[in-house]
């Protein structure tokens, strides 16, 4: 790591560039370099003793072969789309700002008058509150609070360094007032009297300001949530605003200004300030002096208060010296906006403001031996890029980050929360960071460089363009506690100056974090969001407030039933075990002799790890700080009680997949078969942990599929010659294998079945295995030699253009079955033991596909894919880890997914290479060109073992995946909106008001189809003449037979909706292409002269509807059509 | 088959009316269009039959018959075949050898033969999986009459509803014997779609007994041809001779090891001369080049679609 990698870098990136300088000719290429060398830094070679930035991968990987100056041109373009011009966004705004700092500058001193007659008397006359930090001062304080111009008055912020965004949702003009010294005594960093003063300064500042600006309106809040430190914010009254709106025509923003006191710089000792001092005497400090606790975040605040100014100059500094420094901050509040991280103490106290700050930092110092991280010469999305690889290796959450030379004393740093040291200031830049949000920030850091370094992710939208701040789409598990209004017992906040809520929050989250353990990967807090109050109380109301816990589980880690702790002989790690959990710890014994402390939650076991943890985080709750079962409210199992999933499922799918390699063992075991058996695929999605229902024995269940399988046999010259008779031959196949299926095995019973074949030369016949008590099987015979004939007949140039379309027809099907299906089988197979989440989201996509009645149209293996291709390609999230993350990331892939112009090519095992992608795309775009209305080919979905790319996406018209996007896009938007408030049942619900048509089936027909064989029985069984009463075998599911007869026949006037197999509805809609038109013989569905005289016809819609009623029969209840 | 761009005036319209049912209680009215039978090739039967477009799709010959019968009386009705039907006789059933052969060779038939052959062929036939058949929405149908008479008549009669208005009735005085549809036709399709084992293998066997008999047949033919110059006094060349002509996958594999052991020539070739690595440093900056265009012109197509460059909210 030299300053190697930098030059390479710097190398490639200019010949990134480069081609943008120069126009076109080569000749030019020579000259253009050295301008640029000129020009820009870019090309300097850097200093060795100054050491490179350290930063291989994310350097080398923004430069790497593909996508990486479309990324550069990318955020190029995004900063041109964000930046505001400030005369037109915020019109007025300087000379409010002038006028607020002479209003102050020309303010009378006041004072110094004692605090309590402060309150009393200066406050009550003017009718206005000293925002007091808890605890209030006492009445009998002997300090005294004044007013004097102070030092001086600044603005300061993003509204100075210019890199306000547009998509901001508030934008506040930060304005520092420097109290003079000669406010304060050396002693003020004391027992909270500086912030005493401080509120008083505030308040005087305020009545004076609330009586110059009538038309603003201005209200207290507490910085960045730091209940120490209020701040007063002047904001536009709702009225005014609107006016000024409706006069700039929305060019304009609302904002706010802030108005924040300041202690004058390095008047405090930072020496008495460090983490370890003490600055608050406790109420019984008199007692034990020794005792002392340490006021970390107290000191923090106080020293950050001295501060601004400094930072300003710093960034200043920055801002001159690297010339793509604003930018790459404006692409930092980007990214960190997109995840929801802020300032305040609620949005994790990591704002744009501590990104600003850490970028300025490394630019100066932060590697091993001091020397800079990162370079000034570096573009914008480099110096992202390599922040954001910092913020990722840093381990903020778990280790001080010293930015400059060591302390000389270490420990004087060390404190609970995260730490960013910035030595030359002496403070904790994220001293208003907790530790939850430290390991958001280093996960989200993580993930983004995954991205990054992912060449086949489209890294611009994932970093910058998604909003990733959705807490359903990360957490698993939700828990919502009540804070109570005064936590009875209190650990270390208080004392510290934090607020209570937040004091609770980093409780709660110590113990969830111990007792769950590894079970759960992350762990984030949600504070309640900050109040602003009116001038005229001293403290914001404190209201019935909660906190949400979102967990994201290691699903395998989590469902483990009991939780070992350590040996029994580490007496000292197993008393603090003992201690932690209480009466439920007990001993366990493993078989090798050795005895552990463990706790026992296999009782749980069934539910599932929702369960488990559920249960931990009861009972830890309870037990250690006593919070009752109805402070709590846990969430995030509703998804799964939709289709009732079990985790006993998996069981189930188990028994399947057993069964079938019994069937595949009893196949080959067979040696009186004319041919040898190459392979024996199975194609179910029972036996790939994806099929809706669980599979079942099929002991006389109604409703039981079959598993498909498809049998092929070794090459061979026997088939015969024409595909007509090769169809035969496979029956006569079938059904030698049946014969000896049965005489080899007891229980077993064969059936050959007729397919609904239109013509000869399609697959005729399967074979039903059925196992007494067992599973039964679908079989099918694949042939090559039908393979090879209809390839031949699809290239043979003499035959007739339909025989060709119809044997390609053919062969895509016949392919389809023998060759996709098996590898598509075996893929999510896999990828369901790889992904343990994997199987249950994809029951739960199919199942909403089917309850919108969309699940006719994509075929079972295609969801399967979508499902598979969220798992694959997570980014910006983490890897889903519930069912309930799995289907809401696949809707929010399918209302991204941009299918008219994108291919999903979807690649579990990365064997795809570059060429391989790019001849993807470029066949979507032949088929756009060929097929511009897209009325055959919509969605492109590629695989590696498909690269055409539309095997699997046959016949979806336009109109349904239209409405497919249009359906994720409404559920992603309400998952984004209501978060854990959200019904996921209302995600599948239907009307049937959009359709032209709704058929209602009668259930007790369908019920009646399936219960015998149509043959009419007598009563008496005696006198049952035929003698074969058996019911059949397995009967085709009566509405989908249906349906199929009714598309065949009414392919074009009708598009028919259909939602499984429980659905007893069939919907459908008018084709709208089918105009009035004039005579042809050949129409497309029944037609019907429009008028008497005119020589046009239109659809006979009433005469198609009474034929599909015949059709239907007692199966139908009723016909609705929507009145137009 | 009359060509598709015949005008509304050749045909009559026959107009059909629809009872109601309970889940659909509406009148409707179906119309039939319908005219003399012109086909293109054409058949013995052409004056005596009827084309009929847009036929409803629960069609049976028993309906048509009930309607011709309301139309011109009993007795002029002989059959109808649907678009269905028709087309589903063109799969040919022979061995390739046969078929290639008969290219070449028309063979003398029999007629007693044929009838046997016929029948034979019959029994090859699977049974249908549905008991009552159901047509495409607007296909067609060709009705043979008694006689030519019979045509003039239905015409005529079909000419008079114009004014009376009294249009006959779908589905009316059809005699019993058409499957219904509904739950019985779904319990019927399922029992269908199982005939048993032995019906099958009775089925396959039969086919076989033909498929075998013609490729017998055919070898046979070949056996004869190989040895018999034709008129021009050239012998067929077919397969099982003595010098058999390449298979299509032997020629194949051939073609593709010739373009294999060309591309391995080429290949050692490369990267040897100076220009040849000049020329691929050029290549490969052009690709550069390239490449950049296309990224720019992507993003700028990006530009163009609205919100692209703007982060959610």
């Amino acid at each position: 790591m030299g300053s190697g990698t930098v030059a390479k870098s710097t190398q490639q990136a200019t010949s990134d560039l480069a081609p943008g300088a120069s126009s076109s000719s080569r000749r030019h290429r020579c000259r253009v370099r050295t301008k640029m060398e000129s020009s820009s830094p870019k090309r300097r070679k850097l200093d060795h003793s100054n050491g490179g930035p350290a930063f291989e991968t994310a350097a080398s990987s923004s430069m790497g072969a593909s996508g990486s100056s479309a990324f550069v041109l990318e955020t190029d373009e995004l900063l041109k789309e964000v930046k505001l011009d400030y005369s037109k966004a915020f019109p007025g705004l300087d000379q409010t700002l002038r006028q607020f700092k002479d209003a102050i500058e020309g303010l009378e001193k006041y004072g110094p008058v004692p605090i309590h007659e402060a309150s009393t008397n200066w406050a009550k006359t003017n009718r206005i509150a000293i925002p007091y930090p808890d605890p209030k001062p006492a009445k009998n304080s002997p300090y005294k609070v004044s007013f004097e111009k102070p030092s001086h008055i600044n603005v300061v912020g993003s509204y100075t360094s210019q890199t306000m965004i547009k998509s901001q949702s508030k934008f506040a003009v930060d304005m520092i007032v420097v109290m003079p010294t000669t406010l304060f005594s050396e002693k003020d960093y004391r027992d909270y009297r500086y912030f005493y003063k401080r509120a008083f300064f505030l308040a005087y500042i305020t009545d004076a300001l609330r009586k110059k600006f009538p038309d603003l309106e201005f209200v207290y809040r507490n910085f960045n949530g730091n209940s120490l430190l209020p701040i007063l914010v002047a904001r536009q009254q709702a009225q005014s605003s609107k006016n000024q709106k409706a006069g700039t025509q929305g060019t304009s923003f609302k904002y706010e200004i802030r108005v924040i006191p300041n202690a004058p710089e390095g008047y405090f000792p930072t020496a008495k300030l460090s983490a370890t001092s003490s600055s608050i005497r406790q109420n019984d400090s008199d007692e034990s002096k020794d005792t002392k606790l340490p006021t970390p975040f107290y000191n923090s605040t106080l020293k950050s208060e001295s501060q601004f100014v400094s930072y300003l100059k710093l960034l200043h500094r920055t801002s001159n010296t690297c010339a793509s420094f604003k930018d790459a901050c404006i692409l930092g509040r980007i990214w960190l906006q997109q995840r929801g991280f802020g300032g305040d103490a609620a949005d994790g106290g990591f704002g744009h403001f501590h990104w600003a700050v850490l970028m300025a930092l490394l630019l100066q110092t932060g590697g091993r031996k001091g020397e800079p991280v990162l370079s000034p010469s570096l573009h914008a999305s480099q110096l992202f890029k390599a922040t954001l690889q910092y913020l990722s290796s840093s381990n903020l959450q778990k280790k001080s980050v010293i930015l400059g030379p060591a302390p000389k004393t270490p420990d004087t740093v060390r404190q609970t929360g995260p730490v960013l040291y910035d030595s030359s200031r002496e403070i904790n830049i994220m001293h208003n960071a907790t530790t939850w949000s430290a390991f958001m920030l280093n996960e989200h850091a993580k993930l983004s460089l995954a991205a990054i370094n992912d060449p086949q992710v489209d890294q611009f939208d994932s970093l910058f363009i998604t909003k990733v701040n959705q807490p359903l789409q990360i957490f698993d598990l939700f828990v919502k506690i009540n804070v109570a209004p005064n936590p009875a017992q209190n650990s270390s906040g208080i004392s510290d100056g934090k607020s209570l809520t937040m004091a609770f929050a980093e409780d709660v989250y110590k113990t969830v974090k111990k007792a769950l353990g590894e079970r759960a990967k992350l762990i984030h807090v949600q504070l309640p969001e900050l109040p602003t109050w009116k001038v005229t109380s001293s403290s914001a109301r404190a209201k019935n407030e909660s906190i949400l816990i979102g967990i994201m589980c290691d699903p395998a880690k989590a469902s483990q039933g009991r939780e070992f702790g350590p040996l029994y002989e580490q007496k000292k790690d197993a008393a603090r075990f003992r201690e932690f959990w209480g009466e439920v710890a007990e001993l366990w014994q493993f078989p090798s002799g050795e005895i552990v402390e463990s706790v026992n939650w296999t009782e749980y076991s069934p539910l599932g790890y929702f369960g488990i943890c559920q249960a931990i985080i009861r009972y830890i709750l309870k037990s250690r700080l006593k919070l009752d079962d109805d402070d709590l409210e846990f969430h995030g199992q509703e998804f799964s009680n939709i289709i009732s999933l079990s985790p006993s499922d998996k069981a189930s799918f188990d028994a399947a997949k057993a069964a079938y390699s019994v069937f595949e063992k009893d196949i080959r075991e067979l040696d009186d078969l004319p041919l040898s058996v190459r392979q024996i695929a199975s194609i179910g999605s029972e036996t790939r942990y994806s099929s809706l229902r669980s599979p079942t024995h099929n002991q006389r269940q109604q409703g039981a599929t079959p598993i498909d399988v498809v049998l092929s046999f070794e090459a061979s010259g026997k088939w015969p010659e024409n595909i007509a008779a090769i169809q035969r031959a496979k029956i006569a196949l079938l059904l030698q294998i049946g014969r000896s299926l049965e005489e080899a095995k007891d229980g077993i019973k064969t059936h050959i079945g007729l397919e609904d074949a239109s013509r000869e030369t399609e697959n005729l016949a399967f074979l039903d295995v059925m196992y007494a008590g067992g599973f039964s099987f679908r079989l099918r015979v694949h042939s090559d030699q039908e393979e090879t004939l209809l390839d031949r007949q699809t290239k043979d140039q003499t035959l007739d253009r339909h025989v060709r379309t119809e044997a390609a027809a053919l062969l895509s099907s016949a392919r389809w079955r023998s060759t996709i299906l098996p590898l598509h089988n075996q893929t999510i197979s896999t990828c369901c033991t790889r992904f343990p989440a994997l199987s249950s989201s994809i029951r739960l996509t199919k199942h909403w596909f089917n309850a919108h009645r969309l699940g006719n149209y994509f075929s079972e293996p295609l969801i399967e894919l979508f499902v598979l291709q969220a798992f694959l390609q997570p980014h910006p999230f983490p890897m889903p880890s519930s069912t309930s993350t799995g289907f809401l990331r696949t809707i929010l892939l399918l209302a991204s997914y941009d299918w008219r112009e994108e291919p999903m090519i979807v690649d579990p095992s990365d064997s795809l290479s570059a060429t391989e992608r790019l001849d993807i795309s470029t066949r979507l775009e032949a088929w756009r060109k060929i097929d511009a209305n897209m009325n055959r080919i919509t969605l492109f979905v590629a695989t590696p073992f498909d690269v055409t790319g539309v095997v699997y996406t046959q016949g979806i018209p336009k109109v349904i995946a239209t409405r497919m996007t249009t359906l994720a896009r409404s559920a992603s938007k309400a998952a984004k909106e209501k978060g854990i408030e959200l019904d996921p049942r209302t995600l599948f619900q239907s009307g049937l008001r959009d359709y032209d048509v709704v058929i209602h089936l009668s259930t007790k027909a369908i019920r009646g189809v399936l219960r015998d064989d149509g043959t009419r029985h007598s009563h008496f069984k005696n006198l049952d003449e035929s003698g074969s009463s058996e019911a059949l075998p397995l009967p085709e599911p009566p509405v989908s037979a249906l349906l199929r007869r009714l598309n065949s026949a009414y392919e074009t006037p009708l598009l028919f909706f259909h939602g499984g197999p429980e659905d007893t509805v069939i919907a459908a809609l008018w084709n709208p292409q089918l105009h009035t038109r004039g005579f042809s013989v050949n129409m497309p569905s029944s037609f019907r002269p429009t008028d008497a005289g005119s020589d046009t016809f239109e659809l006979n819609r009433g005469a198609v509807l009474a034929e599909i009623a015949r059709i239907g029969g007692d199966l139908i209840d009723k016909i609705d059509v929507k009145d137009t | 088959m009359p060509e598709a761009s015949t005008s509304s005036e050749d045909f009559s319209t026959l107009p059909v009316s629809i009872p109601p049912l309970p889940s659909y209680p509406v009148n409707a009215t179906h119309y039939i269009y319908l005219r003399r039978n012109a086909p293109k090739i054409a058949t013995p039967d052409d004056s005596r039959s009827l084309y009929l477009a847009n036929v409803p799709t629960d069609s049976t010959e028993a309906h048509f018959r009930a309607l011709f019968s309301s139309l011109v009386g009993a007795g002029r009705f002989e059959s109808i075949a649907f678009e269905h039907d028709r087309k589903s006789t063109k799969i040919s059933h022979e061995p390739a050898q046969a078929e290639r052969l008969a290219r070449h060779h028309k063979k003398r038939k029999r007629e007693d033969e044929e009838l046997q052959h016929q029948k034979e062929e019959a029994a090859a036939e699977l049974p249908d999986t549905w008991p009552r058949e159901l047509h495409r929405s607007g296909s067609s149908a060709i009705i043979v009459l008694a006689d030519e008479k019979s045509v003039d008549l239905v015409l005529r009669a079909v000419n008079k509803l114009k004014k009376t208005k009294k249009y006959p009735v779908w589905g009316d005085a059809v005699k019993d014997g058409v499957p219904a549809f509904g739950a019985q036709w779904l319990k019927s399709h399922n029992k269908l779609s199982y005939p048993g084992n032995d019906v099958v293998q009775a089925v396959v066997d039969a086919y076989f007994t033909v498929f075998n008999r013609k490729e017998e047949e055919a070898q046979q033919l070949a056996k004869r041809l190989r040895n018999e110059p034709d008129e021009d006094g050239f012998v067929m060349v077919t397969r099982g001779g003595r010098s058999a002509p390449a298979r299509r996958d032997e020629a194949e594999e051939a073609k593709q090891k010739m373009l294999d052991r060309q591309q391995k020539k080429k290949d050692e070739t490369q990267n040897f001369y100076r220009f040849q690595m000049r020329e691929k440093r050029k290549a490969e900056q052009l690709e550069l080049l390239k490449k950049f265009d296309e990224d720019k012109r992507k993003v700028q197509a990006m530009k163009e679609k609205r919100g692209k460059f703007r982060p959610e909210a």
